[in-house]
């Protein structure tokens, strides 16, 4: 909100003594930080940031009224002749317990312009004046007051007014042009030929006031801040005056507004009064609130005098009370956001100065709890991964329904994952893998000439599921690009689909993980992080002996069918050797060539024994020849 | 003398010297040792047969030249012999060694996410402190991440327009932030609240709202939210706490600067300013010349907060505080794009995530 500072001084006095730094200082401790200061119409305005709880501050009068109370000066009334008299000429009805007070006025306009520093004013606010007394009127005294009006062209209105909840369907041209379809729920101000403006949020176009408006019908009343919200977020029309009343006006400034009105328009342009009057009454006061001595003790961290506070809650429009150990607060009637004695607290260490709280740690009442093996579990795993050269990525949880279609998996429908009101397609599904986006990232990379890519994401994939997507931590790796060949001793190779299957068995992951061939030369594979291993709770694990003896390693050079299966082989030949002493069984080369018989391949199995005594030769070569045997019978021959 | 000799040998004898110096290799070197003092063939031994023919007289004189001859063109060769052995062995001490100067092969290099890496430094920081870390879904109810929160029915954070909801499921929506962590958490230990003494955590995680993607906004970011409940608790102990965390993070000459706001959660409610990290307070960009900035919101838990959970506020008081983790990490890195954050680029990851 725009405040400007000669307006503000006009409330406040003791606001002019103060410079622009000391005075935005001066709000930001008061909660109303100042995002900008800036020259407008040859005047210095700021603008403020007013927190949604405060309606009461979104005026030139709210801000001065907080300084006042910070500066503990006092706040001079506001200048205001009574108007009310005359016999009212129009019926006004209040139907709905949304509207309980209703200030109007009848005047006679006659020819005069919007004074020129009243122009001015509203352009330093970016206010645009339409140089018509009765609109520019109500918008200055808006902005300088805090409460919104309205002015209708009485000689468009059609007998009685009342103000009512809107029929279902009934239709309202509001004065952006824009034709609404009403709900039974937006309260209305409507003649006798239908509704004539959304109460609290915008007039309407059919009864606005133009140059040729002859006679005004004011309106300044209090309508029920969540009736006002609603209505406005209905028809998504966020006007200055729907944010005051959405956050609550002061009912206590109906009249007063009305008043103001009434004299600007006959001070700027010798407008005639009819008739002013006032339907409904202000709602009851607000209720006490009781703020103990224990509590405010508890939120400032030190004993306050309470009669220290009484005054500062005084000084802010509070009705106080002493009690024994505790004040009996009423709040003032602008004032919406006072109604648990938490509140009251704030506003005591509010007017003091936060700066003045102490400061010290809490002390810990009970042990504290480690962190769950889950969380840590996922610590390690990244660090592990980065270690291995690989970078972790963060990407947006939702992709295209077409990339999810390519990973997520048969039995994991989209429907279940989809979102109401998505950014666009490409952000709709809750993703059921993690390798759409990493593949996406990794292609991105290679395109900018990376030469080798090695990613990873830990993040939640989505299974649908009937009472919605049930959410578990993925772990997704992808591998790409050429390996090596970087410096004199490694030669560069192409990733391999067994290069990521060795990054599965690293992190634990026993079985055969499935790599994904992703595009030329990109691989990936993901895992569910549950189904790796936790660390033991035990901080080192029991012993277990191993032998001190040699050990001897012998290679059986196999020639096999190319589509031999390694895990039948190996398994088998494992089987037939001693396992106290078979320490390592592993394929250590694959040989293809066209100097192999048709659809043959050379295998080298590596044999490592070891044992608690030393092996003689003779026993092992009898293990190995049971290994050939066995070899042989699945149709593997020796390689000559 | 020289003309009892043959001429073509004396002439290779004249020549001999420039031969030895142009054998570049032992071969070469052998090859000419054949010619000039090789068994059969070479000058020697057709001077020695010259000499065996000589008439008596000559003998003497011939033999004494022959052998002059003979020891010059030994020793030569020998000498050659030695000469090209050292810079053979020479050669060979070189071929193996290398020069340490040559690019190693370095073990390729990864790198945590940089802004998970700013969200584990927060929870070593309080880690001291008792904190722990506990987490929730990212799909939320209306309940945890809105009702529980004291946030209005009517708050226009609940509309469609700021909120993602999920199509099959209209209760179900993605977490606006890590707030509904705070409801879950003090549902789950509110009948155990006295027996282990209050409670204190981080939650760090993905948050998501409906904006849409530009150098600013994200529709997906991340916060990190703090909670404390105990007995007695009051601004003192957020202000203690937080003043011992971010001193941890920025630096011991740290000030912070507490603030009036407004959060639904939480009563009295606050800003939370840092004296600028990047200036040391004395005025640059990102403080826009004013020493402070922004860093997170906080305050006391509000009473209906902890009454939804089932936790009596007369007996427990607690504070709570939620950052926001881009904002953080732009900030400190000075990183003009939020969108470079969920790019992803190798070179980014390597240059502002790193590994500890």
């Amino acid at each position: 909100m725009w405040i400007e500072r000669k307006a503000l001084a006009a409330e406040i006095p003791a606001a002019a003594e103060l410079d622009t730094r000391e005075l935005c200082e001066m709000l930001a401790a008061l909660g109303f930080p100042v995002d900008g200061v800036a020259v407008r119409e040859g005047t210095e305005v700021l603008e403020v940031d007013i927190t949604a709880n405060r309606g009461d501050a979104m005026s030139h009068r709210g801000l001065a009224r907080e300084i006042a109370a910070k500066l503990g000066r006092p706040l001079p009334p506001i200048p205001v002749p009574t108007a009310d008299g005359g016999v009212p000429s129009v019926a006004v009805r209040l139907e709905s317990p949304a509207c309980p007070l209703y200030c109007t006025a009848i005047l006679e306009l006659e020819e005069g312009p919007t004074p020129r520093e009243v122009q001015s004013f509203l352009l330093a606010l970016e206010a645009a004046p339409k140089r018509l007394p009765a609109v520019d009127a109500s918008n200055e005294l808006l902005h300088r007051y805090g409460h919104p009006t309205h002015a209708f062209d009485a000689d468009r209105i059609q007998g009685a007014v009342s103000i009512r909840w809107a029929r279902a369907s009934e239709v309202l041209v509001t004065l952006d042009g824009v034709t609404r379809t009403l709900a039974a729920k937006d309260l209305v101000i409507a003649d006798e030929a239908g509704p004539i403006a959304l109460a609290g949020v915008m007039g309407g176009e059919g009864t606005k006031v133009t140059e040729s408006t002859r006679r005004v019908l004011l309106e300044s009343a209090w309508f029920d801040p969540k009736t006002v919200r609603a209505t406005a977020r209905r028809h998504s029309l966020h006007t200055d005056a729907s944010h005051r009343f959405g956050r609550g006006a002061d009912p206590a400034m109906a009249a007063v507004a009305r008043d103001l009105l009434v004299d600007r328009l006959r001070a700027w342009c010798g407008a005639r009064l009819q008739s002013a009057w006032t339907v409904g009454s202000l709602p009851g006061p607000a209720v006490a609130v009781q703020l103990t001595e224990a509590l405010l003790h508890r939120i400032a961290g030190e004993p306050l005098p309470l009669g220290e506070s009484a005054e500062v809650l005084r000084r802010l429009g509070c009705a106080v009370e002493a009690e024994p150990h505790a004040l009996s607060v009423t709040p003032p009637t602008w004032r919406h956001d006072l109604s648990i004695p938490e509140d009251l607290a704030e506003e005591v260490l509010r007017l003091r100065g936060f700066e003045y709280l102490p400061s010290n740690l809490p002390p810990l009442e009970g042990p504290p709890e480690p962190l769950s093996q889950a969380y840590l579990q996922r610590q390690r795993l990244s660090r592990r991964l980065a270690h291995l050269g690989f970078h972790q990525t963060v990407t947006y949880g939702f992709i295209s329904p077409d990339m999810d279609a390519a990973h997520a998996g048969s039995g994991n429908a989209a429907e279940g994952r989809t979102l109401a009101n998505p950014l666009g397609q490409d952000y709709s599904v809750l993703r059921g893998s993690l390798l759409p986006s990493l593949q996406v990232v990794a292609e991105q990379n290679l395109r900018q000439g990376a030469r080798e890519i090695r990613l990873f994401e830990l993040a939640p994939t989505y299974v649908s599921a009937p009472t919605g997507p049930v959410e578990g931590f993925t772990l997704g790796v992808v591998w790409g690009g050429t390996l090596g060949g970087e410096d004199y001793l490694s030669k560069p190779r192409a990733v391999r689909e067994a290069d990521l299957a060795g990054i599965a068995r690293e992190l634990g992951w026993t079985h055969l993980p499935e790599v994904r061939a992703l595009a030329e030369g990109l691989f990936g594979f993901e895992l569910p992080v549950a189904g790796l291993p936790q660390d033991v709770e035990r901080i080192i694990p029991a012993f277990r002996p191993f032998s001190r003896f040699p050990a001897v390693e012998r290679d059986l050079s196999l020639l096999v069918d190319l589509a031999q299966s390694y895990e039948v082989l190996a398994t088998a030949m494992q089987a037939v050797l001693p396992p106290e002493a078979l320490q390592d069984l592993r394929c250590v080369d694959v040989y293809r060539s066209a100097n192999l018989p048709v659809g043959q391949q050379g295998w080298l199995m590596r044999m490592r024994f070891q044992a608690e005594r030393t092996l003689v030769g003779d026993e092992v070569d009898g293990w190995v020849s049971a290994a050939l045997a066995v070899a042989e019978s699945l149709g593997a021959k020796l390689r000559a | 003398m020289d003309h009892l000799l043959p001429p073509e040998i004396v002439e290779a004898g004249r020549a001999f010297p420039v031969a030895l110096a142009a054998c570049g290799d032992m071969d070469a070197l052998l090859r000419l040792k054949g010619t000039f003092v090789g068994r059969d063939g070479s000058h020697v031994a057709r001077l020695m047969d010259l000499l065996k023919t000589a008439p008596k007289e000559q003998k003497r004189e011939l033999g004494a030249a022959i052998n002059g001859f003979k020891q010059e063109w030994e020793e030569g060769l020998k000498a050659r012999q030695t000469e090209l052995e050292a810079a053979r062995k020479h050669l060979n001490a070189l071929a193996d060694s290398w020069d340490p100067a040559l690019p190693p092969p370095v073990p390729m290099r990864g790198a945590l996410h940089p802004l998970n890496r700013l969200m584990d430094r927060l929870v070593e920081v309080f880690r001291p402190l008792g904190f722990h870390v506990e987490e929730g879904p990212e799909v939320e109810t209306e309940d945890h991440n809105f009702d529980g929160l004291n946030i209005p029915e009517d708050h226009p954070a609940k509309a469609s327009s700021d909120t993602f909801y999920l199509a099959a499921h209209p209760k179900l929506l993605l977490r606006t932030h890590t707030s509904p962590v705070q409801v879950r958490t003090l549902l789950r230990v509110a009948p155990e609240l006295a027996k282990r003494g209050g409670i204190r955590f981080l939650a760090p995680g993905r948050v998501y709202r409906k904006d849409e993607i530009d150098p600013t906004h994200s529709p997906m970011f991340h916060q990190v939210e703090g909670m404390l409940v105990g007995h007695d608790i009051g601004m003192q102990h957020l202000k203690g706490t937080l003043e011992y965390a971010l001193r941890a993070l920025f630096g011991p000459h740290t000030e912070i600067r507490l603030r009036p706001s407004y959060f639904p959660f939480v009563e009295p409610g606050c800003e939370v300013d840092v004296s600028c990290p990047l200036c040391g307070a004395r005025g640059c960009r990102v403080c826009k010349g004013s020493g402070w900035v922004e860093i997170l919101g906080a305050g006391l838990i509000h009473p209906n907060v902890l009454t939804h959970a089932g936790i009596d506020p007369a007996q427990w008081s607690g504070w709570a505080f939620g950052m926001g983790v881009e904002r953080m990490a732009m900030m400190l890195s000075q990183t003009p794009d939020l969108r470079l954050f969920f790019e992803n680029d190798q070179r980014f990851l390597k240059a502002m995530g790193g590994l500890d």
